[in-house]
């Protein structure tokens, strides 16, 4: 059973929702957060634009499962919460039509500029009606009685036409129900004889009806299958083999059904529905009026007037969903030479509305421009998809060209690519564990940072500079030297600190060098400085590690055994600027390496200085983690590190010369 | 009868020909269509001019159930995490003293007076939204800081954080803006959300341990690193640019900000239990 359905906004504001059972608001609010904002779990997942829910990776968060879908010209989210145990097939086809029928019934109301306000309340019907309709459909796909599986198998595979009914559970249903929109439609089985609607009329007389194929539809199933377009009437014909409907506009012609009136026995008006009897009245009231009565009513051939109920009337929203995208054609030479001048006037003025096709050779341009820069093609590639996603179906401001909106959404999604979730200050996290405030619980001791990355990228250099950074903050630091593999690397260290000490002597800060020489296990040295380090009162402990290989299993495992043991506050990677497209795996790899539950906790971008413009690394490194950068080394000396600005690599990233 | 060919030609003809009619209908052409065109064009942008109050603060502090509550008057509509900003355009009496419920009835007394209030996301990826408009936005009336005073103890430093970057962001603004026209007092409401929580802090405190934390990250970020782009392009960048309140002060407090035409206040409330009053009346009484 279904715990929660929600509508909500991308502003946040929940429309309509439906719950069942008491779930935790931040169980969508994780779910937004991951898909949405942070985009985790891989490139574009988040967010396709009025994609079926079926094509939308489910997001599972302790024990529930979210089914979703997303519509972007509106900025509405549909989300589906139930129990990741239940197995529920008709949650993607709930969500589908529910989307369908909310965008149909309440499209406008969302245009509205600045209010939140959608009245909405009346949606719990349609909701019911759905829900029902689909539950008692699954209901029938397991019942034992072979014509009733046999109809609804039928109505799904409704261009078979006459062929031989195939076996319950068969194939076809499957394969529909992956397509999009339009098929979900046409499988949802609408009035299966032994789908129970008790509050309908079409279901009562399903129920009585004879046993002939013809004698069991009720009179308005016939109706529709006479007159409305065929995936509207697909459940409907299921047992009237022969008459296949063709795609044509709806009549709701009364001598159309008039032969087929002598098999029907019970008054069809008459039935009680509760749903619309308030309605109703005023359906027969006005019926003789000469409105459009259509849109809320059938006339029978003898004369009487049958209120259209809800499943009608949602069966017509679907239906009309569906049969859009064919409706859309061209008016002859004439109007798309038309077409072309205004969209060549719109380029100069503005006030395009982006297409596809506009966009598809300036972003391509655009995703050039970046692989320039020295991103890697896959985030340059995931970039470009996230700003089309965003730019599509948007009109452009007055005198502005594609270029520049492209540029201005470019920009946004860089920003909000490289923009760490929470703040990065390095100084007050080491404050907060070395120097816990009074209500907390947590007894002082230092700060444990450790560095790792590939070969020569500069590990022990940015070490030392962070290293010379905390001694100016007068911070008492042990460097731990991990690198216990390669010859002269302790040495190294040595100068490091050796020099250090001198440069800071006059400041304050205290540094020392920890080394158990060459040959030991890098994890136990570690392990040692730090209870070391914690007796003797440091503030901040440095490890270094020997560089390694992302790729060679056997140096990468030593990392897992790493983590565990020394149990740093931050494992920093230092990559380099200089780096191509192996950045996003050796990235990706590190991130990997520290076992369950543990990551990298930044990155320390090196050699800044010598690439110039093209900092594209940084954006290669934060797409294949979601890790974000701390620092960024600009020089060669000690003071040569920077925080990291994400302003400025915008900046220059989008820079073109 | 003529063809409609002959009827053609003989029009062309008209309008080719001087005459009185054809220089009065072409000039008024000439003059009146880019003032047309200029109309169309300026009428696409009507809400620019409304002034706004924005409303900022960490995820989660109930920056969304307020803008509905007010929307709505009765009560706040669940919400979740926001991915854009919202605005709404709200009506306050200006000469009466009306709780936020009667304000929003179409038939409430007195003068009125129209303003946005605009919601901003607060996760951390998206806050660029918020600082855009503190920067930029013009008629900007007042900003109002929600932090959810229940679960301060832990957020203090995430939340005081935010803080800082909002205050300087203002400060900045006000210093770049005193050479020319400068926006006048610029106010901020801490509003002090959840108050109807057991956990919750009273305002003085709110204010107290933010001050202090305020002050902890004014000295951490005096000593930090330059921001990658600084050290190399504008050295002569003014070493109190990012030192937030007097400048080499111990402490600081919020009484410093008004040095720079920012007046800061804070109230408690709690949107749950709609007692938002108070900060519907900081709202507008400073409109």
């Amino acid at each position: 059973m279904l715990d929660t359905f929600e509508i909500l906004t991308t502003s946040g504001v929940v429309l309509w929702s439906r719950s069942y059972a008491q779930v935790s608001p931040s169980i969508i609010n994780n779910f937004i957060t991951d898909v949405f904002i942070e985009e985790k779990g891989g490139a574009v997942a988040g967010a396709k634009n009025n994609q079926s829910a079926a094509q939308n990776p489910p997001y599972r968060a302790d024990q529930h499962t979210l089914k979703w879908t997303f519509v972007k010209e509106l900025g509405i989210i549909f989300v589906a919460v139930y129990r990741s145990l239940l197995h529920l097939s008709w949650v993607d086809k709930l969500v589908d039509n529910l989307k369908t029928i909310f965008v149909d019934l309440y499209g406008d109301q969302l245009k509205k500029p600045n209010t939140t306000l959608v009245h909405c309340h009346k949606f719990d019907e349609y909701f019911d009606q759905q829900l029902r309709e689909l539950e008692s459909a699954t209901a029938t796909r397991g019942a034992p009685a072979p014509t009733f599986a046999l109809e609804t198998d039928e109505a799904i595979s409704g261009n078979l036409g006459d062929e031989p009914p195939l076996p319950p559970g068969l194939k076809h249903r499957n394969a529909k129900a992956q397509d999009d929109l339009p098929s979900t439609v046409e499988s949802t089985p609408i009035a299966t004889p032994t789908s129970s609607r008790p509050s309908t009329p079409g279901g009562n007389h399903l129920v009585v009806g004879k046993g002939g194929p013809m004698s069991k539809m009720s009179r308005r199933a016939r109706k529709m299958q006479k007159g409305s377009p065929a995936p509207m009437s697909s459940g409907d014909e299921s047992s009237a083999r022969k008459k296949k409907a063709p795609k044509k506009g709806r009549k709701w012609d009364a001598d159309g059904f008039a032969d087929e009136e002598d098999d029907v026995q019970l008054d069809y008006s008459a039935a009680p529905n509760s749903i619309t009897s308030d309605s109703e009245v005023e359906g027969r009231s006005t019926a003789i009026d000469s409105v459009d009565s259509s849109t809320w009513g059938v006339k029978t051939s003898k004369g009487q007037f049958v209120l259209r109920d809800l499943d009608d009337e949602v069966h017509d929203i679907l239906a009309s969903a569906q049969s859009k995208p064919s409706t859309t054609s061209n008016s002859g030479l004439f109007g798309s030479g038309l077409n072309t001048i205004n969209s060549l006037f719109r380029n100069v003025v503005g006030g395009k509305t982006l297409t596809k096709e506009d966009l598809a050779k300036p972003m391509d341009g655009m995703k050039e421009h970046l692989i320039k820069k020295n991103v890697a093609p896959e985030a340059a590639v995931r970039l470009r998809d996230s700003v089309e996603k965003e730019l599509l179906g948007v009109k452009t401001d007055s005198f502005e060209s594609i270029d520049t909106r492209i540029k201005k959404a470019m920009e946004v999604s860089l920003t909000k690519m490289l923009t760490p979730t929470s703040s990065l200050d390095l100084l007050r996290d080491i404050e907060l564990v070395t120097r816990p405030s009074g209500f907390s619980t947590q007894k002082a001791r230092p700060y444990v940072m450790s560095i790792v990355g590939v070969n020569g990228v500069g590990k022990s250099t940015n070490l030392s500079k962070i290293c010379y950074f905390l001694l100016q903050n007068k911070m008492k630091v042990l460097v731990v030297a991990g690198d216990t593999f390669r010859s002269g690397a302790v040495e190294q260290l040595k100068v490091h600190v050796r020099n250090l000490k001198e440069l800071t002597e006059r400041e304050g800060g205290r540094v020392e060098i920890f080394e158990k020489g060459y040959g030991g296990d890098a994890a136990t040295v570690a392990r040692d400085a730090v209870r070391s380090a914690t007796s003797e009162g440091y503030d901040v402990v440095l490890i270094d590690t020997a560089g390694r290989r992302h790729n060679d299993q056997r140096l990468m495992s030593n990392l897992e055994k790493f983590a565990k043991l020394a149990n740093p506050d931050k494992i920093l990677m230092v990559g380099e600027a200089l780096v191509g497209n192996d950045s996003v795996m050796q990235a990706r790899n590190f991130n990997a390496s520290f076992g369950q539950g543990r990551t990298l906790d930044g990155f320390i971008i090196s050699k800044c200085d010598t690439v110039g413009d093209m900092v594209g690394t940084l954006v290669s490194i934060v797409h294949a983690t979601n890790v974000p950068v701390l620092f960024v080394g600009v020089g060669q000396h000690y003071s040569d590190i920077r925080n990291f600005s994400v302003r400025w690599a915008v900046e220059k990233l989008l820079n073109s010369n | 009868m003529s063809s409609p060919m002959d009827q053609l030609v003989e029009y062309i003809e008209y309008i080719l020909t001087p005459s009185t009619a054809v220089f009065v209908v072409g000039t008024l052409i000439v003059f009146l269509v880019p003032i047309i065109v200029h109309i169309l064009v300026t009428r696409a942008t009507p809400y620019t001019n409304l002034p706004s109050v924005v409303l900022v603060g960490p995820p989660g502090a109930g920056k969304t159930s307020l803008l509905t509550l007010l929307e709505r008057g009765d009560a706040a509509t669940s919400t979740h995490t926001s991915q854009v900003p919202q605005s709404i355009e709200l009506t306050v009496s200006v000469d009466q003293h009306l709780s936020f419920r009667e304000a929003v009835k179409d038939d409430a007394p007195g003068e009125h007076k129209k303003f946005l209030l605009v919601d901003t996301p607060g996760h951390g990826k998206l806050r660029n939204f918020a600082m855009d408009s503190l920067v930029a936005r013009e008629g900007l009336k007042g900003i109002v800081f929600m932090l959810d005073a229940a679960t301060l103890d832990e957020n203090l430093a995430a939340t005081a954080n935010y803080l800082y970057e909002v205050l300087l962001a203002l400060q900045k603004r006000v210093m770049k803006g005193k050479t020319s026209k400068t926006p006048s007092v610029i106010n901020v409401l801490i509003a002090a959300n959840k108050s109807d929580l057991f956990t919750a802090l009273p305002s003085t405190l709110v204010k107290s341990n933010l001050e202090a934390e305020l002050g902890r990250i004014r000295k951490s970020r005096s000593k930090g690193l330059l921001a990658s782009g600084v050290g190399i392009d504008d050295v002569d960048n003014e070493e109190n640019d990012d030192w937030l309140g007097e400048y080499g002060s111990e402490k600081f407090t919020f009484g410093q900000m008004q040095e720079f035409n920012l007046e800061v206040d804070i109230v408690g409330g709690s949107v749950a239990e709609a007692k938002v009053d108070k900060w519907w009346h900081w709202v507008s009484e400073r409109l």
